[in-house]
């Protein structure tokens, strides 16, 4: 057996002093706990789902989103796009039945000029037009009228690169001299009117 | 405390406080989580992993391949570099300006200044952000893990320990599959060091038939099988480096951002 | 021996041969197969090439099976075991309708077989801690309730009203594991979570049963041993209460690591109450060395008393560790590298097994109502198990840190970080070669126990069939 010397109380059991609990093991635990909440106060992030370690807080990692550049023009002429032409067209280009045709793929948006296609949004088209294979016949005003050159020239920019078109792009410059060759108030497209355009 | 039933009460109240802030908790924050989109691009991630992908996940599990590699990968921070895109209509300006400012590892704010400062000369400047870390720099990741990665696996394999390096991104690292089936056979004929264990019985050995086998593994001499004998992956080991093919985490997302490097141009 | 028990203690100690024969017996075997296996895997370090052939000798199947081995094969039932013989004795009543205990531990035992074979065989869950496939873990499930629940009957009627210290840890511990097995395995394998919820949940269950579960029995054994032999009182009832709330409240809200791929709340939340385990900590420290302190005094000799203070020291070491390694400079260096591994390995070798070991040595004798077969093996066996878990432990912890700080620096290649391992891993596989041998004179002086008893209760049987009738018998 076990070589420890017999204890004459082997078959007691054993019992606990009552003796009270110093007051330092509370002041110990309450400093840890207000410590504690300074450290999680500095590195949780508060809960938010996106934060992750290392970023601090919601606000650290908004600020490091990338901004600038391509891909911030990216993403501006995205917004842009979707805020103004999303809405019919979608936002992922295939168009909505009964609202407006599909841009991705579309042959008046993947042509090399963009003649055409900038004069739609200025001027507005109506009538029944064919689009990618299927018959519209709907009217859609000069969404692009009030719009300031750059925002406009962005707008298309994005429309002829996503969803697998792959044209060029448009500059402010370019809207500029449509819209100034179109006039003040301009007769609003056709199909007819649209393919008699230099592309 | 005085009786059994007041034990049992209090014990059960910490056990439910416990499952509520780490098991309930994360399951309604991260429980609904769906396909989110990446920064700056028209597509979303993930994509669920292919057929065979799907099935070389369950051979990791079934060979405790979670024992040695994590699939997380760490970020101690993240940085910003200004870089110059073109000098613009002033050049010596700019240049005179560029060899003051710190361009590189800066901080968001820094960043700004720095860049509105360029800008101002005429020069045309962007803002990359990068993460930083040391399995960044190691290559092992460009950013860190986080729960989207993970969002169709049955079961997660994170790992805790790593006696072999982070498989998270290795899909990018390592994108041979012949590099990955010759190292499942004899990680030593790849990696000198390695106290990997070979997996031959991932594979077969078996006489070469009329026509060497198109998947035959191309071993060097000392691993190679006798003469007349060819190695050939089994249906497991083939799914197993489908999916270390599919694991990839190289794409920007809000939670973990950074500018994609740049794609060659054709 | 029995000579100074009163003879109602010499019944209830009676009343608990049979269960904890079974139950003991099967852990040392476990013990014995999770130490080989043990081996196994880490000769995997030094001879990668030997078993490339034979699936189920891959070191990814042996090490969870090792590892589940000792905890669910010796760990647990060792430890319920424990729990049945101090509740009978608290309570100064005997143990019951022994049957069902009996059955529960070998259906308990038979879960742990269809566990570790099933992992060997591929079937591993893939969760860390609970790799058992789903049958393995069905007949856990029922084996522990049918224990639980016999235990929790001896404890309400109990004779003894007052409640000891000890009563408390081993209470919350027959709740604690249910409760967390049982989600686990719902959230984990029976209706799974999505994503990395899965991870969650499975570092929630290994943090509470690694660390929660182990410590509230392995100091409920401490804190009934340590006043018993060094014959004191504990020191004290509310030192003792305070330790329980804290240990219970921070242990269980902890266990994610840090720089998981969750929210920042998640691992900050488990960092922080790791760190504030040191309270628990501390508090447990003061109740060890003021019971211990000034009461009588026993050279030590390699016995139970000897062993109990030895866990004792290692829980506070390896909860230590487990408080460093929750800093967020030292988890930077520490955190996927050997360090965690040594941290555990004390943790439960160290701490719950040498703190089971010195029970087993002095409840069984009693129980059985004779000593053991090899008494001075006792002493060896301790010499070689503190040996062993001191060179794994400072091997692998050193090796650890030496890992991290090279994986932790960029320029240096992972190969060489890898190589700067090995003479770690050989000095551990050393220690796991003692822990072996340890382990190995622990089964032998059990299980010649159990054969020494089943060979006197066949003699006591065929004694009575063969015994001559009475003057009672009926006259020709």
């Amino acid at each position: 057996m076990s070589d420890e010397t017999p204890s004459p109380k082997s078959g007691t059991e054993p019992t606990a002093a009552r003796s009270h609990l110093p007051m330092w093991t509370l002041v110990v635990l309450l400093t840890l706990l207000y410590l504690g909440g300074i450290y999680f106060d500095h590195h949780s992030g508060w809960f938010d789902r996106q934060v992750y370690a290392p970023f601090d807080n919601a606000v650290q990692l908004e600020a490091y989103q990338p901004k600038s550049g391509a891909a911030a023009a990216l993403a501006a002429r995205k917004k842009s796009y979707e805020a103004v032409c999303g809405t019919c067209h979608g936002n992922d280009g295939i168009g909505k039945a009964g609202q407006a045709p599909q841009l991705a793929g579309s042959e008046y948006v993947i042509t090399r000029g963009f003649n055409r296609l900038a004069h739609i949004p200025l001027a507005g088209i109506n009538g029944p037009i064919k689009v990618a294979g299927k018959d519209w016949n709907m009217a859609m005003a000069a969404m692009g009228a009030a719009l300031p050159d750059a925002d406009l020239a962005n707008i298309l920019t994005y429309i002829r690169g996503s969803w697998g078109n792959k044209a060029g792009e448009v500059t402010a410059e370019d809207i500029k001299a449509i819209r100034a060759s179109l006039g003040a108030r301009p007769q609003a497209m056709t199909a007819e009117t649209l393919q008699a355009l230099p592309e | 405390m005085k009786n059994g039933f007041v034990i049992f009460l209090s014990v059960a109240a910490v056990m439910l406080l416990s499952w509520g802030a780490l098991v309930l908790a994360p399951q309604m924050q991260l429980g609904g989580a769906r396909q989110v989109p990446v920064l700056n691009s028209t597509d979303v991630y993930p994509l669920a992993r292919p057929g065979t992908a799907a099935q070389g996940l369950q051979v990791y599990r079934a060979n405790g391949c979670a024992a040695c590699h994590t699939e997380q990968v760490q970020q101690d921070g993240v940085a910003c570099d200004v870089v110059l895109l073109s000098p613009g209509k002033n050049p010596s300006a700019v240049s005179n300006l560029l060899a003051t400012l710190k361009l590189t590892g800066l901080d968001e704010g820094s960043a700004l200044s720095a860049s509105d400062r360029i800008a101002a000369a005429g020069g045309k400047v962007e803002t990359r952000i990068r993460a930083t870390g040391s399995d960044i720099a190691r290559g092992w990741g460009l950013r860190h893990s986080v729960a989207e990665d993970f969002l169709y696996d049955y079961p997660v394999a994170l790992g805790s320990l790593r006696v072999g390096p982070d498989l998270a991104d290795v899909g990018r690292r390592l994108p041979d599959p012949n590099w990955q089936l010759q190292h499942l056979y004899a990680p030593r004929s790849l990696v000198k060091g390695s106290v990997m264990p070979p997996f031959r019985y991932l594979f077969e050995t078996r006489k070469i038939g009329a026509v060497p086998s198109p998947d035959a593994l191309n071993l060097p001499a000392e691993f190679a099988p006798a003469a007349g004998y060819e190695v050939v992956p089994k249906p497991e080991a083939k799914q197993l480096v489908a999916y270390l093919m599919s694991l990839h985490t190289d794409v920007p997302l809000y939670n973990a951002p950074f500018t994609p490097p740049a794609p060659l141009k054709p | 021996m029995t000579v100074n028990e009163s003879p109602s203690t010499t019944n209830i100690d009676a009343s608990c041969r049979v269960p904890l024969l079974a139950l003991f017996s099967g852990a040392a075997l476990w013990l014995v197969v999770s130490s080989a296996l043990a081996v196994v895997a880490s000769l995997s370090f030094h001879m990668p090439d030997k078993f490339g052939d034979i699936p189920f000798l891959t070191y990814g199947r042996v090490q969870p099976a090792a590892d589940d081995a000792l905890l669910y094969g010796f760990c647990i039932p060792a430890g319920l075991g424990v729990l049945l013989w101090i509740f009978a004795r608290l309570g100064q009543v005997p143990l019951r309708g022994g049957i069902v205990p009996v059955v529960a531990a070998h259906l308990w035992h038979l879960g742990v077989l269809a566990g570790v074979v099933g992992i060997l065989a591929g079937e591993s869950t893939g969760f860390a801690w609970l790799e058992f496939p789903r049958g393995a873990a069905a007949l856990l499930f029922v084996a522990y309730l049918l224990l639980a629940l016999w235990a929790f009957m001896n404890f309400t009627g109990r004779r003894e009203g007052g409640l000891f210290p000890s009563h408390w840890f081993f209470v919350a511990a027959l709740f604690v594991f249910p409760w967390i097995y049982s989600v686990a395995q719902l959230l984990l394998i029976g209706a799974p979570l999505r994503g990395v919820v899965q991870s969650a949940v499975a570092w929630w269950y290994g943090g509470n049963l690694v660390f929660l579960w182990t410590s509230l029995i392995g100091l409920g054994a401490a804190f009934y041993f340590l006043p018993k032999f060094s014959d004191r009182p504990l020191h004290s009832y509310f030192y003792a209460l305070f330790a329980f709330w804290t240990l219970l409240f921070f242990g269980s809200l902890r266990g994610i690591p840090a720089g998981a791929p969750l929210p920042a709340w998640m691992p900050a939340l488990s960092a922080l109450n790791s760190l504030l385990l040191i309270v628990p900590i501390l508090a447990v420290a003061v109740i060890g060395w003021k019971t211990v302190k000034g009461g009588a005094v026993q050279t030590c000799k390699g016995g139970s008393y000897c062993m109990i203070k030895f866990g004792f020291v290692a829980f506070l070491l390896s909860a230590l560790l487990l408080v460093a390694g929750a800093c967020p400079q030292v988890s930077r260096v520490t955190l996927f590298t050997w360090f965690s591994v040594a941290q555990t390995q004390l943790h439960l070798y160290g701490f719950l097994c040498i703190t089971l070991f010195g029970s087993i040595y002095y409840i069984l004798p009693r129980a059985v109502g004779r000593d053991f077969a090899f008494p001075r093996l006792i002493r060896l066996q301790h010499w070689c198990s503190m040996l062993g878990i001191f060179l794994l432990v400072v091997s692998l912890a050193a090796g650890g840190l030496l890992q991290g700080i090279k994986l932790h620096d960029a320029a240096t290649s992972f190969d060489d970080s890898t190589r700067a391992m090995l003479p770690f891993l050989r000095t551990s596989t050393m220690g796991l070669l003692l822990m072996l041998l340890a382990n190995l004179l622990f089964a032998l002086n059990l299980l010649t126990l159990l054969f020494l008893w089943h060979l006197s209760v066949i003699k006591t049987v065929v004694g009575a069939a063969l015994a001559p009738l009475g003057k009672t018998g009926v006259k020709a």
